[in-house]
């Protein structure tokens, strides 16, 4: 089902929209030829991933021909293509599962699952693809811990209890290293070569308040950025100077809901928020007093629940709100 | 006018004087002290000046008609002005800037170029005066636009560059035009103007007579046969453009820097600060500069010696539109063909990733964005929107979706953990706590129905209703073998006679009469009425046995599809059948069993897969089996 593009071709010159007929929240976009995968938000156990086909020429979100979707139990809290690959697609959800997209369909790879018992299984809040190391997801659970898995082996490799409460996100900086946000209220980064320690570059300032989000500036791999629970503020951080945010950008008007980095340049930043706005920020070395202000902005319909950048596309962002998805030309 | 000498006492007297002296008879474009400074030991900063080359706009304030030599000090004086204005003004911002005779629209690109000399500082060792100080040699650098930033960072406008080292601190001058080296030059300079001591008493006025025609200083005989008639001293300030001079001395490209031509005409001129971290570079004050339209202040601290990086100011006129676009990596905007040039004399100077420009009037000039300039217009303030919950669908997707995984198997004991968990339902998500609740009364009850149908043995259909049925019917079974037991029981502990109590009877017969209950329970699977006919002994047995029946283990683990079952329980007659039965009503295929009988305790291994879709948890196994060894 897709907004007429000649509509949205006049209302906005160059976003371009997609409606489904539920609530989506997870998206991914691949590398040519160009899929979206989004996926439902039904707080039901049917939930579905489906896949649509991107031509930045022609200007045009459809679902791909012929249809390609995979169910999921429950909505889908992440999903990410390989970095390289356009026909590995990753989700997450109570287990980590490995997609293979082929022509006429989607066939299960494999599902990732490291409970030693089955008596529970420890769902995952969400996870990262590490580009440097494509073998490597790291995932992130409520059972407080990090998986680091090894896909092409289909083991893990590492589990580390991460934090002293549900972990939220996870982010790759390196081959070896990863940082993870909790809601316990410290962004700590880990390293693969020294497992026993971790360091913690920044803890929320009221003791316990969760940290939501985490993004990691793959352009410039110093500085990091989070959102907290409940806040409007993007803080940025410089992994130089742990504790101490270098930034924290508060020009939203209502709570933020999710961040990106600029793929190809290490000053932009994005976020999008329940004020219905998509803002890019600029970073630069020295604020000035009143704050940074950012960039440009964008009004979607509602509030804008994911926020996509991908380094596949780097001039278009995308972003889901209600039952949407539109792709920004920035 | 009052200039801020801040280092007067390491600038030696008269030394704009000698400096103007200087740069004339040679016809460059400035001089420049660099001293010591006073505030920053090892640190050169600005001394004096004499600014000599183009003026755009000629102020008179006085009614007095100056010569040129005194203009030229004056204007020197005024940009000297102007900077301390302009950086007093970004050091407070609120506060008016201090009235000077110049303002920036006022200055050509050469003036501002000598007037952003001023922010400038070098490390001892660093930059061309730091490092024609610590050498102690003069340095002459030509081509200096091309020069590697390293070399030279200023280069902007500069063509050629000599410093040397005088009095403790550098001489610079600078020259628009190229010229080709010459220690002579140099050398003349020196003796020339700037170490014959200069006469005191000497007025303005004499000033420039005395240039001209003092035989104490033959400027114009010594001068290089270069350059042309020294219109020292005589000149009209105005017709000192560089163009005429072809000295092979630095020249001002004023036509090339076609950036500063465009900010000095636009009527709103944006400032731009940018900062970069080059380790090679030498510290700097910054400096901020306000336009006529709107100040746009730039905080950097002054000075500040970072000890990972050296960051080097510089601060120009640029149009708005300008101001991004020479950001290399940025490809979010069309340039401008009249950028083109300007991107290309920035990036010769920026260094790559770590180059940052300050936009705060950035247009978006990519007429294709879905994005808008932002203002802050529409923005209040962090208002919570009318008492909806924030981050709604984030926190569903963090807190509610895992759970949903895990309330499906029901001896979770992540269960016990959530009731803990972090997020408390606010009031306004009553409505979804019911639907939730909802959800979860539901599948609690299928599962204790499922767990049902695999405890009743024979039960035909799968509905509910048939469910309860056969249960009802299995619980009327099972009652009426338990009196069928008892009896059993009651008979023999009449027969016994003695035996009354079970709990005296389990104290009194555990120990004494275990080898002899091993011996016969090595039948189990005797008939039932055998049961009733052991003697005294068994009832006892079966007690004691059921009482330790909580620490019989059963252990299920399955790995994918396979069931690996492990149970003890205490053996009887059908257990194994019973227990086979209710494990292939959990929809498991066994493929190898193995038991033994110990002690009346019945050890089970069974190996089972599912047989479809349908997957029990092990919770539901386990208990579903569990019954075998707390029962009878």
């Amino acid at each position: 089902m897709e907004h007429s593009s000649h509509e949205s071709l006049l209302k906005h010159p160059n976003s371009i929209t997609y409606e489904s007929p539920f609530p989506l929240y997870a998206l991914a976009i691949s590398h040519s030829p160009y899929r979206v995968a989004v996926g439902s938000f039904l707080e039901t156990y049917n939930n579905r991933v489906d896949i649509l086909s991107f031509d930045p020429d022609a200007l045009t979100l459809k679902p791909h021909h012929p249809p390609l979707s995979f169910d999921h139990p429950y909505p889908p809290t992440k999903l990410m293509f390989h970095p390289s690959n356009p026909n590995l697609l990753a989700s997450s959800g109570d287990f980590l599962r490995l997609w293979d997209l082929r022509d006429h369909s989607i066939e299960p790879l494999s599902v990732l699952n490291n409970s030693k018992s089955s008596d529970f299984c420890a769902p995952l809040t969400s996870f990262d693809w590490n580009e440097v190391e494509p073998r490597r997801i790291g995932t992130s659970s409520i059972d407080t811990t990090c998986t680091v898995w090894d896909i092409d082996k289909g083991v893990v490799e590492t589990q580390l209890i991460a934090h002293d409460k549900e972990v939220y996100d996870i982010a790759w900086g390196e081959a070896r290293v990863f940082a993870s946000v909790s809601a316990d209220g410290s962004v700590r980064i880990f390293d693969l070569r020294d497992k026993e320690h971790s360091t913690i570059i920044y803890e929320s300032p009221q003791p316990d308040t969760p940290l939501l989000r985490l993004a990691w500036n793959k352009q410039d791999l110093r500085y990091m950025a989070t959102i907290l629970m409940d806040s409007n503020k993007v803080v940025i951080l410089d992994i130089r100077s742990p504790t101490m945010p270098v930034a924290e950008l508060e020009r939203h008007a209502a709570s933020v809901n999710a961040i990106a980095w600029a793929p190809q340049s290490s000053r932009h930043i994005c976020s999008a928020g329940d004020d219905t706005q998509a803002l890019i920020w600029e970073l630069p070395t020295v604020a000035g007093p009143n704050g940074i202000d950012p960039m440009s902005m964008y009004s979607a319909g509602s509030e804008i629940n994911q926020l996509q950048w991908s380094a596949a596309v780097p001039d278009w962002i995308a972003v889901a709100f209600s039952n949407k998805m539109q792709l920004l030309k920035v | 006018m009052a200039s801020g000498f801040q280092t007067e006492e390491r600038v030696p007297e008269n030394m704009k004087k000698k400096l103007a002296l200087a740069v004339r008879s040679i016809q460059w474009s400035y001089a420049i002290f660099w001293s010591i400074s006073a505030r920053q030991p090892g640190v050169l900063e600005w001394g004096d000046g004499f600014y000599n080359g183009d003026i755009k706009t000629r102020k008179t304030l006085q009614a007095v008609e100056l010569n040129a030599d005194q203009l030229g000090l004056q204007r020197s004086e005024q940009l000297r002005d102007l900077y301390e204005s302009l950086s007093a003004g970004e050091a407070s911002p609120q506060s008016r800037r201090p009235s000077v005779a110049l303002t920036p629209e006022d200055l050509s690109d050469t003036e501002w170029y000598y007037l952003v000399c001023m922010s400038f500082v070098f490390n001892i060792g660093q930059g061309l005066p730091g490092r024609t100080l610590a050498n102690g040699e003069p340095i002459w650098l030509c081509n200096a636009h091309l020069a590697d930033s390293k070399v030279f960072s200023r280069s902007l406008l500069a063509k050629t560059l000599v410093c040397f080292p005088f009095l403790g601190g550098v001489v610079e001058l600078g020259v628009t035009d190229l010229v080709l080296e010459d220690p002579g030059l140099i050398q003349h300079i020196r003796t020339s103007f700037l170490e014959i001591p200069y006469p005191a008493s000497s007025s303005k006025k004499s000033l420039g007579a005395g240039i001209t025609r003092n035989a104490n200083t033959p400027t114009c005989a010594l001068i290089d046969q270069d350059i042309l008639v020294p219109h020292v001293g005589c000149e009209e300030l105005d017709i000192v453009s560089l163009d005429n001079s072809s000295n092979g001395f630095e020249a001002n490209p004023a036509a090339e820097a076609s950036f500063m031509v465009d900010g000095m005409n636009g009527g709103a001129s944006q400032v731009q600060s940018w900062q970069f971290m080059d380790d090679e570079l030498s510290n700097c004050l910054h400096q901020s500069m306000n336009s006529s339209d709107c100040i746009s202040q730039t905080f950097v601290e002054p000075g500040k010696a970072v000890s990972a990086s050296k960051a080097v100011v510089v601060n120009d006129h640029c149009l708005q539109d300008l101001q991004k676009k020479n950001h290399t990596k940025l490809n979010l905007l069309d340039l401008r063909s009249d950028d083109l040039h300007y991107q290309c004399v920035l990036s010769s100077l920026l260094k790559s990733s770590h180059q940052l420009i300050l936009g705060p009037c950035f247009r978006n000039y990519h007429h294709e964005s879905s994005f808008v300039m932002w203002n802050s217009g529409g923005v209040a303030h962090f208002q919570n929107p009318g008492g909806k919950t924030p981050q709604k669908l984030l926190k569903k997707v963090l807190f509610t979706v895992p759970r949903m995984h895990v309330d499906v198997f029901p001896e979770s004991p992540e269960d016990n953990g959530f009731k803990d968990g972090v997020w408390r339902p606010e009031a306004d998500e009553i409505s979804m706590n019911h639907a939730l609740a909802e959800r979860k009364r539901r599948e609690k009850l299928n599962e204790r129905f499922f767990i049902l149908r695999s405890m009743v043995p024979s039960i035909s259909k799968d509905d509910k209703v048939s469910i309860l049925d056969d249960a009802i019917g299995y619980l009327k079974e099972l009652e009426r073998r338990v009196e069928v037991l008892q009896s059993c029981r009651e008979s023999t502990e009449v027969e016994a006679g003695t035996i009354r109590k079970p709990q005296d009877t389990s104290e009194r017969t555990s120990d004494n009469y275990g080898p002899n209950k091993i011996n016969k329970s090595k039948k189990p699977l005797v008939n039932k009425r055998k049961a009733c006919a052991f003697d005294e002994t068994e009832p006892e047995m079966n007690y004691i046995v059921s009482k330790e029946g909580s620490n019989d283990n059963v252990t299920v683990s399955i790995t994918h599809k396979d069931v690996l079952i492990e149970m003890r329980c205490p053996s009887k007659e059908g257990m194994l059948l019973e227990i086979m039965d209710t494990v292939s009503n959990l929809q498991l295929d066994c493929h190898s069993v193995q038991s033994s009988t110990v002690e009346g305790i019945l050890s089970l291994t069974i190996k089972s897969k599912f047989k479809g879709s349908v997957v029990a948890s092990a919770g539901i196994i386990k208990q579903a089996l569990q019954r075998f060894a707390r029962m009878f």
